[in-house]
């Protein structure tokens, strides 16, 4: 752990850099689960597990940030007394949803029906994000709006603690590609937080499930057999599915699945049935529009509550400007409009069972966190509290603390969410870490010149699921030079990636020439992401210069 | 782009690489193709890895579980956590991470391949055939092997098929056309145009 990367500083934060350097006791770090919508910390007593509450005595914080007054304020510190109040245009939320994302993405084009401004130009650009406060729209980012959050958390655990804090352990969604990560780590190297650990939530919630099975053997004196447990937590703007294999306080993650499904966009699709033509209404995003909305959005969102206890609903709401809309709505409606939310669940849970390997009757234990109905479900975890709970023990662990009980004595083997690999064979995608490798890892994949005498070589190194390159996350791209004038299919181009203890990717490179086993061009070595904002726009200037100037490259005589 | 293209050798038939033998069972690991780049050539913190992986080649996926070549699934598998509390780098000394992650990543592979049946039965053949192979290469090799087996189960297979419907239709045609299927009476005719 010492080796663990340096704390990632921004330039325009040295306020937060270079505080406390020297602490001789380890320190604990905390857990935070940042939710789409909703938002806790957790830490690591020196017996248990103590969830923290904010001033109002909230275990679950509000994610958001109000621009309304001077300073902006986090639902940390702030609370509204309505609901409405949260949608009038000046307040961020979904941060989570919007983090890392350029405007070619269709959860961005989703992010445009809430109240505040998202506006995408569609080329592959960080979408530009603003609040409406005095009728002036003005420009954030979700790193920085998250950062204000994540201050305000932090200034509340530290007054909770009585001592500064330094290391998190953050629960991240399955799907976050590691460019999206990087914009995580951003936003709380932004808020002077370090972050020791990502989590794919799921398996925070793997950790908390291995420690009580773990106990609970203990406790019988019981042999300790293997348990097998599938996790499925579906939150506002994430769904995520994990299948574990637990023994012995081991926790072995089989696999992962997830997908930007959520509450979110059941409530977008319910506004949708109710007020068909919503998105062309609210386009405008005037003061009166976004009124409009909020009213719907509020008025849905209560709807969607009742119809979990009641088969029907009445929605009657004026949204002023003449529009009024009265309507019964049924829970098989509503099981209609989301059926395709639904069937991507179902389709998520059957694909992380396949890649585990696991039949539906090797499980132990379902997991459900936040909203779900399942027959049976393991009772031992609070649905809501289970993935901050499940970082908070990461955080003790990898704090190096000990706990004289054995209760710390616990280890998450974690997997690859996604696959990593490069763009070759034309436009296809090929992994070389494929999704579900257990890590630390190293692996590696030969490649070869497509025409003769082939001097140089690009390398797209993408993150993802899709068959096509782009339709994955551009990590990064470097070029090979110097290939030995061969003919085409001759040289071999090694392609190594090593995703290290900190969770490090990198990617090296060789040629060699065959019947040799030394690499005729130094190796390259680049460690990954390194794009910086988007990758739409730079694969296509890629794609576009390097087209063009095909044989001034290639076709090089030795 | 066409200029920077890249092409798995072997996975184009246009691009067959001369160093990429036809798959067969004659397939030798001594001349594996996959000539292993030691990344380690240019940098001292990495030539380790590649010094561990020869040492590991001398070392069967037993030794390395510290398991006999008997053990079950079951002793696999607690072996296979009993190491990995120890070198997973979560939980080893802070100032031996670097050795112990690969160390974890070798019996993480080791662990892969015996606790998968198929697998195990491949790389129990290969040791009996006094084979050892370097971590990493492992995979393609496994990958062709896999290949070529099923290949050479497949041809077999299709080879007695082909057999048993050539005695058969042979028979018939012995039997008279009446009692023949379409098909056949088809390449009867196919046969005497």
């Amino acid at each position: 752990m010492a080796e663990r990367e340096p704390a990632y500083t921004v330039a325009s934060d040295s306020e937060t850099t270079g505080e406390e350097k020297s602490s001789p006791l380890p320190e604990i770090a905390i857990g935070i689960d940042i939710g789409t919508s909703q938002c806790s910390v957790a830490v690591w007593n020196g017996s248990e597990v103590e969830l923290l509450k904010n001033k109002r005595n909230q275990k679950l914080m509000k994610s958001f940030v109000t621009f309304k007054d001077e300073a902006p304020s986090g639902g940390v510190t702030s609370q509204f007394s309505h609901e409405h109040e949260m949608l009038f245009g000046d307040t961020i939320f979904n941060m989570k949803r919007l983090i890392g994302r350029v405007d070619t993405d269709p959860v961005v084009h989703a992010s445009k029906n809430l109240p505040f401004l998202v506006q995408t130009l569609d080329i592959g650009v960080r979408p530009f994000i603003a609040a409406l406060v005095n009728n002036v729209w003005r420009s954030t980012t979700p790193e920085e709006v998250l950062a204000m959050f994540l201050v305000e958390l932090r200034l509340m655990t530290e007054t909770h603690l009585k001592r500064p804090i330094r290391n998190v352990v953050l629960t991240v969604p399955v799907s976050f590609s590691r460019f999206q990560l990087t914009r995580l780590e951003r936003a709380c190297a932004m808020a002077g937080l370090h972050v020791l650990r990502l989590m794919p939530e799921p398996t925070a919630v793997a950790l908390l499930y291995g420690q009580q099975q773990q106990k609970a053997s203990q406790e019988t004196m019981g042999s300790g057999s293997e348990k097998i447990a599938l996790i499925f937590n579906m939150g506002a703007g994430y769904c995520d599915v994990a299948v574990t294999a637990t023994a012995g306080g081991v926790s072995q993650i089989k696999a992962l699945a997830g997908s930007t499904i959520g509450g979110e966009d059941l409530l977008q699709n319910m506004m949708r049935h109710l007020l068909p033509d919503s998105e062309n209404i609210f386009k405008r995003h005037g003061v009166e529009e976004i009124k409009s909305m909020a009213l719907l959005r509020v008025a849905t969102q209560d709807a969607i509550h009742q119809l979990s206890t009641q088969s029907s609903v009445q929605v009657d709401v004026d949204l002023g400007n003449s529009l009024k809309i009265c309507k019964v709505v049924d829970r098989a409606e509503f099981e209609e409009v989301n059926k395709e939310v639904f069937e991507k669940c179902e389709s998520l849970i059957i694909q992380c069972l396949h890649d585990a390997k696991v039949e539906v009757g090797d499980i132990n234990d379902n997991l459900v966190t936040n909203l779900c109905k399942i027959t049976e479900v393991y009772k031992g975890i609070n649905p809501l509290e289970g993935a901050v709970c499940g970082a908070a023990m990461e955080g003790a662990v990898a704090s190096g603390i000990s706990d004289p009980f054995g209760n710390l004595d616990l280890l998450t083997i974690q997997a690859t969410p996604l696959a990593i690999g490069i763009r070759a064979d034309g436009n296809k995608f090929v992994p070389v870490i494929p999704r579900n490798t257990t890590m630390p890892a190293r692996k590696d994949l030969l490649f070869t010149t497509i025409h003769d005498n082939q001097t140089e070589a690009l390398i797209l190194v993408y993150e993802g699921e899709g068959k096509k390159a782009e339709e994955n996350h551009l990590l990064g791209y470097f070029k090979i030079m110097g290939i030995p004038a061969a003919p085409k299919g001759v040289p071999e181009i090694s392609v190594c990636m090593d995703i290290d203890a900190a969770n490090v990717l990198r990617v090296l490179t060789g040629v060699v020439m065959p019947g040799s086993r030394i690499t005729v061009v130094p190796v390259m070595e680049v460690r990954m992401p390194m794009v910086d904002d988007g990758h739409g726009w730079c694969a296509e200037a890629l794609n576009r210069t390097h087209g063009a100037t095909m044989d001034l490259v290639t076709l090089k005589k030795a | 782009m066409r200029c920077y293209g890249l092409t798995i050798p072997g996975s184009d038939h246009r691009f067959i690489t001369p160093t990429l033998p036809p798959p067969s069972l004659s397939f030798r690991p001594t001349t594996i193709p996959m000539t292993r780049i030691s990344f380690g050539s240019s940098f001292p913190k990495l030539r380790a890895t590649f010094n561990d992986g020869v040492v590991a080649e001398e070392r069967s996926f037993y030794d390395l579980l510290g398991i006999p070549e008997s053990g079950s699934l079951m002793d696999i598998k607690s072996a296979y956590k009993q190491l990995a509390r120890k070198y997973h780098p979560d939980v080893s000394p802070p100032d031996r991470v670097e050795e112990y992650t690969k160390r974890f990543i070798q019996v993480q592979e080791a662990y892969e391949t015996l606790s998968d049946p198929s697998r195990r039965i491949m790389y129990d053949r290969d040791m009996a055939r006094g084979i050892h192979l370097a971590f990493n290469a492992r995979k393609c090799y496994n990958h062709s092997d896999q290949v070529s087996e099923q290949k050479g189960e497949w041809k077999s297979r299709w080879q007695s098929q082909l057999d048993g419907l050539k005695r058969r239709s042979d028979s018939k045609v012995m039997d008279g056309a009446e009692n023949t299927s379409w098909a056949a009476r088809i390449r009867q005719q196919r046969g005497g145009l």
